[in-house]
């Protein structure tokens, strides 16, 4: 086993290998500066290109290339309220406000150290996991990863204002988030719904448009209203320090970050769940670990730990991901099924040989996880200061170019013009949406999670009648969701009940 | 501000009530999930309406887990200043649906810079070429991003 683990650090070091795992992240890095070209996008066109590889090449190449557009996915999300991936979202909610009042620099610190963190934790766990996850994913049956998703739809009450009009609210906003993603073809019977009579809804909405027009049009609209730099007129923060600042918050909260790292490695290993859940979960968590409904009120509005749990989430699964795909051939995500193709083309079956015949490879992938993640979290801690810069410059220049990321990126889902007006009506939506005071992040939530919770529902359906709800995992989740659901009350109660007793 | 809350309220129980008309001449298996969301959907606009007509003021405890928008600008500069970055979107829009992303990039970048930000021709002209340049490598060369024609063009037969 440590034989195959140095073997595997080695593969990785060989300079053809590790020339291509940078020509990778060097692709992986733009393509996560631009929104709507996701990663799985970037690795189906980069699948050609491996065939004169070997296997710890090719690896090298398209998982360097995977793992740092996840990375750099959060820097739009920080500096101008562009989620860079759809993974990157829910780092726009605290990462943005921190560098509209003038914490860019500390904001991209954490967002990349936790990133780091996250990452090499996801790498641990692929190391750690292989030899007994096996158990795990076969006991997560269809009931089992319903329940799951609807735990993480349960997270609203953490993501919605603390009373009950801003519950409703929030349940509100995420039941049309849930009904958004029901629009176009049925999956099981082939009915189309809400399709309006349009060619352009029978797939339903692509997450990139909605996504790309919830969280940039808002920001821009109110860059534009502001009239001044994204910082706005306050004297340009130290920004060396405040990057520094922000890798110290990163091992401030560590036990924050690690926690979200566990959910982020937990979502990637089931298949289906999707970056976006495990994202938008280690949010939710991050506004529950809050002591109070006071120290609550900072979220959304630039608090740090709304930064650091998605970030460490949002790599760590990247990790958990890979373990159902390299020990079953069960690949996670879209972007697992590229890389499966990847496998394929390699001549290497996934299975049990990866944990045999082939281990120095599986750990040259865990090696490729942890060496490119250090290169590009070092490199960006270095250029950090200049691109946090970008806030202070004056608003009306750089909203041209934040509006042709937007637009370019939602034209790359379904290069239809139609994607354009998609961001288009969602982005007024949600402009409304914030002027309201109808809270976002539980849309996104159900409209990420609808497709998985009804897909789920109807196979456990099929398969067990009402049968499921007693499967013992279920109970148990049953359980879980009740807590996330009672734990804001709970902690409100208990403030109270502090409050009083201190009067 | 109450006046927009009501409308925003009407949206949603228009929305959840046009989900549940059309879902009810669906198959069973079309419409359970449609149902199952709308449904409680309606009930939570509804109320949250009956609360903003007939109920108090809002707390701060209500408030929304999002940004806030800038409050030190006065409300006709906002009207003003949102209708106009509105109006370059959907220029932008129409200029993609009428000319195709590989001349609508480089002459929208050009005419807000000038008009809208008013800086100098040469600034204009140099950012407008550099960021065709970063745009055709990037989405063109690199990418391979096939950007359908212009309507124009299509019309023209280019």
């Amino acid at each position: 086993m440590l034989d195959a683990f140095i073997d595997g650090l080695f593969l990785v070091l060989q300079w053809k290998a590790f020339s291509l795992m940078l020509v990778g992240m060097g692709l992986g890095f733009c393509v996560g500066l631009l929104p709507g070209i996701g990663g799985a996008a970037t690795l189906a066109l980069m699948i050609p290109f491996i065939f004169k590889m070997s296997p710890a090449e090719a690896f090298a190449f398209l998982l360097g290339m995977h793992s740092v557009a996840a990375t750099t996915g959060d820097i739009t999300s920080v500096l101008f309220g562009v989620p860079g991936e759809a993974i990157s979202a829910a780092t726009v909610v605290d990462g943005y406000p921190m560098a509209k009042k003038g914490e860019a620099g500390r904001a991209l610190g954490a967002a990349l150290m936790s990133s780091l963190l996250g990452a090499l934790i996801g790498a641990v766990a692929l190391a750690l996991a292989i030899p007994i996850v096996r158990p795990l994913v076969l006991t997560f049956g269809s009931p089992e990863l319903f329940m799951l998703a609807v735990i993480g739809i349960s997270c609203i009450t953490s993501l919605s204002g603390s009373n009950a009009r801003g519950q409703i609210k929030g349940f509100a906003m995420g039941l049309l988030g849930l009904l958004v993603s029901t629009i176009g073809q049925e999956r099981q019977s082939g009915s189309l719904r809400f399709d309006l009579g349009l060619m352009y809804l029978w797939d339903g909405l692509d997450f990139v448009p909605v996504l790309v027009g919830i969280f940039a049009i808002p920001e821009i609209i109110d860059l534009a209203v502001r009239g001044t730099s994204i910082a706005g007129d306050r004297p340009p923060e130290n920004l060396s320090s405040g990057v520094l600042q922000g890798v110290k918050d990163t091992f401030r909260h560590f036990w924050l970050v690690f926690r979200c790292s566990i959910i982020g490695v937990f979502v990637g290993i089931l298949p289906g769940a999707g970056g976006g859940v495990a994202q938008w979960m280690a949010y939710a968590h991050s506004v529950q670990s809050a002591k109070d409904t006071k120290d609550r009120e900072g979220f959304g509005k630039g608090d740090i730990r709304g930064v650091l749990g998605p970030g460490a989430a949002n790599n760590s699964k990247e990790g958990g991901e890979l373990i159902p795909t390299v020990a079953f051939g069960v690949p996670g995500s879209g972007a697992m099924a590229i890389l499966l193709s990847g496998f394929l083309i390699m001549g290497i079956m996934p299975g049990p040989d990866m944990l045999t015949k082939h281990l120095a490879l599986t750990f040259s992938m865990v090696w490729t996880l942890v060496i490119a993640n250090i290169i590009t979290v070092i490199l960006c801690l270095v250029i950090l200061d200049q691109l946090a810069k970008l806030t202070y410059i004056r608003g009306s220049l750089i909203i041209p170019f934040v509006l042709l990321l937007v637009f370019v990126g939602s034209y790359t889902a379904n290069g239809q013009i139609a994607d354009l007006l998609v961001t288009l009506l969602f982005g007024v939506l949600s402009y409304f949406m914030v002027l309201f005071g109808w809270p976002r992040p539980p849309f996104v939530l159900g409209f990420v999670l609808g497709k998985v919770i009804e897909t789920y529902l109807f196979i456990s359906m099929s398969r067990y009648g009402f049968g499921w709800l007693t499967h013992p995992i279920v109970v148990a989740l049953i359980v879980l969701m009740a807590v996330v659901i009672a734990y804001p009350y709970i902690q409100q109660r208990r403030q109270s009940a502090a409050g009083v007793a201190g009067a | 501000m109450r006046k927009g809350q009501v409308l925003f309220c009407l949206l949603l129980i228009a929305v959840s009530g046009f989900a549940i008309f059309s879902a009810s001449g669906w198959t069973f298996k079309a419409k359970l999930f449609p149902l199952s969301v709308s449904i409680p959907l309606l009930i939570l606009a509804t109320a949250q309406l009956l609360m903003i007509l007939f109920g108090k003021e809002q707390t701060n405890d209500s408030a929304a887990m999002d940004i806030d928008f800038a409050t030190d600008v006065p409300p006709e500069l906002v009207r003003r200043r949102v209708i106009g970055v509105f109006c370059w979107i959907v220029s932008f829009i129409l200029l993609v649906f009428l000319l195709g992303f590989p001349v609508t990039v480089p002459l929208f970048i050009f005419l807000f810079l000038k008009y809208q930000s008013e800086v100098s021709w040469l600034t204009s002209i140099m950012s407008t070429a550099i960021t065709w340049g970063g745009f055709y490598l990037l989405f063109q060369w690199l990418v391979h991003i096939q950007f359908q024609d212009g309507a124009i063009q299509t019309w023209l037969g280019m």
